[in-house]
């Protein structure tokens, strides 16, 4: 490994550059929130964070949020296990469609579900005969949040999936076991931690998720706000506190998250190592 | 090709969920997109795409969205770089960092980006007082915002592959008398070329879509720093879904073709490299 | 007259101690092989002599000149890597130019040396080709090719053999072998098989936990082993504690022990004519494993499962067969010294003749 180490100079230049780069870009955005957060002390910043409105929509992500987590948590077991363990025409297909989600603009994703839910769409008299409204409505949130977030766990699971084989399932097959008995017992151990991962990314990307649920969302303070559209609209309202703190709570969540994200890849880490 | 039959139980069921799901989800709003474009007339579909504001909006985006990506290339493969290949206090700080774009909510970091790069803001002042130049509610604000959501495509894409790197591929250049300077750019570079490219493609693909994060910072005046998706969003608050529908139309062919050159430059890679020339 | 010198090596990765004490002198234009165990230090050896490792202390000299501080690009060194490390993004001519490329050689000249070399490991028009289009056989031909290109005085192959399948692996060693004497060019190879290194080498180096255990000529390390590693190494050796319980061997300290190989040993059915009848041991056959051209016979005597090799034109036997078995000699191993021990009946029969 000496050879790797040669250039002192080069390598103190390349870290500072990373560190400055980084502390610009990402964590002073970060610090100024909590700043402009708590500028008008402790007081402040709990009457801002405990308005009736912010739980409202803090009680809409997280509405949403679960939603999207429970259905991708659904669809990315049972597409990687689709994919990974049988060889059937259309398995390229099936991938891209998988994908497509995070490639599209979040407006767009809004705009498809406007076109397919929406009034000149001819599922909008049957839906409405039963007293549906999905867009400018909570379903649309939901729909929203479950559409960007769509691959995030299947993508987790593939290539864990993929580097396992088949091997013992096939065995567990070839002695009667049956599908959920497979899962359950021989599939599940192996991917328990890339789900979780998937799950924590799932969650992150689900708060967060401005565009497509803005496009959806009546914007109606208390009904169909979630979080980031209540920021907004404290923002447009000029009341930066309120803004600044309400981000607060999501940054914190944010750190939560990336703090999760790095336990569950050290505790992964060491369970493939000593499966080796 | 000859169907083999899974000995694994499970395949109706596993298919039927993930069908389903993706209908819903996807293919039936995918279909119904396909539908009203083909309901609206060409005419009109032309007009709306090549109304100067509308050129304008798609000029803006690609053009801060690339040369965003362009830069993240650069700090991403340093980062990745520096990551991968050494040891200092704070590395796996840096490491957890990189990835808050992918975590914090877009709108967040928009909202925090504009007020730091105001006039008035943090940064902002200090360059404003120094150069004279604007940050916030110019075309520099959107490619910040854009440079902010695209770093961890090209870090994470360029990391897995720069650490897989045989030490061996090294070794042999040094053996053979290349210094570090020709080992990386004629050894290693040509390894992690492909995973660049990824990373810039997938940054760009994002970066051009992009709208929470960018459209605080932008400050949205026409045919200056009016971003495409934001014309999408106006069209759509009047209710006027043919428009909103062309002018997506034309931003959805972008992105299929930056992904296509993509996934072709992967294939004759992985042709190159697997021998199935 | 020796070409490469090593002077009480010793490196340390971190607290594991790779190389103890390592001294090597070889001979220019010797074909030599480091031969040992996987972790018993050979490819560190390598490795400092190519300088991607430096020692913790020792001299390293080549050509009569210490090397130490000049980089392994100086040293007059080619190296075939274990994997080859071809780069694969690069053509068969790219990938065997680098080594004159960098050395700002001029591009005719460059054109004239890999049309050579191409010539001679008989890869000529494949110039073109991107390594993951060759077969694994071409692929150690280029690695060795590239290595060559800027006319090196050394060449060190670390497991040249190792990533080749079975049968290609054969021909390759008579290929390699071939091509070395042609080039008299000194070669150092690592591998941890006998039979390729003592096919292969004109020398051979054992290597053992960080030490040298022995060096010398194939015939000698299996005629005379120095240590007791290289007794039971070499050779398919299976150690036996209480040899005083056969017939006509005697301990002469009771911390001795023994290796014995299968062909210091014979087999004879009951009936057929023996000499030393009386010195030889009863057994019955265990196991018979059919090794191509011969017959491995396993019988337990005194404990020990002891190999013989019996050749398939004499009479067949069977397992649970009662037999004779003969054993002429043993390595015997005192206080870490080896020695011969030849079964008394046939030294008492030198002797009376």
């Amino acid at each position: 490994m000496e050879l790797r180490k040669e250039n002192k100079a080069l390598k103190t230049i390349l870290i500072i550059i990373s560190f400055l780069f980084l502390g610009i870009f990402l964590i002073l955005p970060l610090i100024y929130i909590l700043v402009t957060a708590f500028r008008y002390g402790i007081s402040e910043y709990i009457n801002a964070v405990t308005d009736e409105y912010a739980i409202k929509a803090a009680l809409l992500t997280l509405e949403a949020t679960l939603f999207a987590v429970v259905i991708n948590t659904l669809f990315g077991i049972a597409a990687a296990w689709l994919i990974t363990k049988y060889a059937f025409k259309g398995k390229k297909l099936l991938s891209t469609f998988i994908d497509l989600p995070v490639t599209v603009s979040p407006i767009i994703a809004g705009l498809i579900y406007v076109l397919t839910f929406g009034r000149q769409s001819f599922l909008y008299p049957i839906l409405d005969s039963y007293g549906i409204q999905i867009i400018f409505a909570v379903p649309g949130i939901v729909l929203a949040t479950i559409f960007v977030t769509f691959p995030f766990i299947s993508r987790e699971l593939i290539p864990v999936l993929t580097a396992q084989g088949s091997d013992e399932e096939e065995a567990a097959a070839l002695m009667g076991a049956g599908t959920f008995h497979i899962f359950k017992k021989v599939t599940f151990p192996h991917i328990k931690w890339a789900l979780l991962y998937g799950v924590v990314l799932c969650t992150a990307r689900a708060m967060g998720e401005f565009g497509a649920v803005s496009v959806l969302s009546g914007h109606l303070r208390g009904k169909t706000n979630t979080l980031p559209l209540y920021i907004e609209l404290l923002y447009q309202g000029y009341d930066f506190t309120g803004a600044f703190a309400a981000s607060s709570i999501l940054v914190v969540l944010a750190i939560v998250v990336l703090i999760l994200r790095l336990v569950i890849e050290k505790k992964g880490k060491k369970e493939l190592d000593l499966n080796k | 090709m000859k169907k083999r039959k899974s000995v694994i139980p499970g395949f109706g069921i596993s298919l039927g969920i993930t069908i389903t799901i993706l209908s819903i989800v996807v293919l039936i709003p995918l279909c119904s997109l396909v539908v009203f474009s083909a309901k609206l007339s060409f005419s009109e579909f032309v007009y709306t795409v090549t109304r100067p504001r509308v050129l304008s909006g798609y000029f803006v985006s690609i053009s801060t969205a690339f040369i965003a990506s362009l830069i993240n290339v650069v700090m991403g493969l340093i980062l990745a770089f520096v990551l991968v290949r050494y040891d200092f206090k704070g590395k796996k700080f840096i490491d957890g960092i990189i990835e808050l774009p992918f975590a914090l909510p877009t709108a967040v970091a928009g909202i925090s980006l504009t007020h730091l790069t105001t006039t008035n803001g943090w940064v902002g002042s200090i360059l404003y007082k120094l150069f004279g130049v604007k940050i916030a509610y110019t075309r520099i604000g959107i490619t910040i915002a854009l440079i902010f959501i695209g770093i961890p495509f090209v870090v994470r894409s360029v990391q897995p592959v720069l650490e897989k790197i045989d030490i061996q591929y090294e070794e042999a250049a040094f053996i053979l008398g290349a210094n570090s300077r020709t080992t990386f750019f004629k050894v290693i570079f040509p390894e992690i070329l492909p995973a660049i490219i990824s990373g810039f493609t997938l940054a760009f693909a994002r970066s051009i879509g992009e709208y929470g994060s960018v459209v605080f910072i932008a400050g949205n005046t026409p045919y200056e720093t009016e971003i495409a998706p934001l014309l999408i969003m106006s069209e759509l608050q009047e209710y006027d879904y043919s428009a909103a529908t062309s002018i997506a139309l034309v931003m959805l062919a972008i992105a299929v073709v930056i992904l296509s050159v993509n996934a072709i430059v992967q294939s004759i890679v992985s042709r190159r490299v697997n021998g199935l020339a | 007259m020796a070409y490469v010198e090593l002077y009480d090596i010793n490196k340390h990765f971190k607290r594991f101690h790779a190389s103890k004490d390592i001294n090597i002198s070889i001979e220019k234009g010797k074909l030599v092989a480091l031969l040992g165990p996987s972790g018993s230090g050979k490819t560190t050896i390598l490795r400092m002599i190519a300088g991607l490792e430096n020692p913790d202390s020792g001299e390293i000299v080549i050509d009569g000149k210490v090397v130490n501080d000049v980089p392994g690009s100086e040293r007059g060194i080619g190296f075939v890597f274990q994997s080859y490390a071809l780069f694969r993004y690069m053509t068969v001519y790219d990938n065997i130019a680098f080594g004159l490329r960098v050395k700002k050689t001029p591009e005719n000249e460059i054109k004239e040396r890999v049309t050579e070399l191409l010539d001679l490991i008989g890869c000529s028009g494949l110039e073109k080709r991107f390594p993951s289009q060759l077969s694994g056989g071409q692929r150690q031909r280029v690695a060795f090719a590239r290595a060559l290109a800027p006319n090196p005085q050394i060449l060190l192959l670390d497991e040249p053999f190792a990533a080749i399948d079975a049968k290609v692996r054969l021909e390759l060693r008579s290929w390699l072998r071939q091509m070395i004497t042609k080039l008299n060019i000194t070669s150092i190879f690592v591998t941890h098989d006998q039979d390729e290194a003592i096919e292969v080498a004109d020398e051979i180096i054992v290597t053992n936990q960080g030490r040298v255990e022995q060096t010398g000529t194939p015939q000698e390390l299996y005629k005379n082993p120095a240590t007791p590693f290289v007794a039971q190494f070499i050779g398919q050796s299976t150690e036996v504690q209480n040899f005083d319980e056969f017939k006509c061997f005697e301990k002469e300290d009771e911390s001795q022990t023994s290796f014995i190989r299968p062909e210091f040993v014979s087999i004879f059915k009951k009936g057929e004519s023996l000499q030393f009848e009386k010195s030889a041991e009863e057994a019955i056959v265990e196991d018979i494993i059919f090794r191509g051209s011969n017959l491995e016979v396993k019988t337990r005597i005194h404990g020990n499962l002891i190999s013989a090799i019996r050749s398939i034109n004499d009479p067949a036997v069977e397992i649970g067969e009662e037999v004779f078995v003969f054993i002429y000699r043993l390595y015997v191993v005192t206080n870490d010294e080896v020695s011969l021990l030849i079964n008394s009946s046939i030294a008492e029969e030198a002797i009376v003749i």
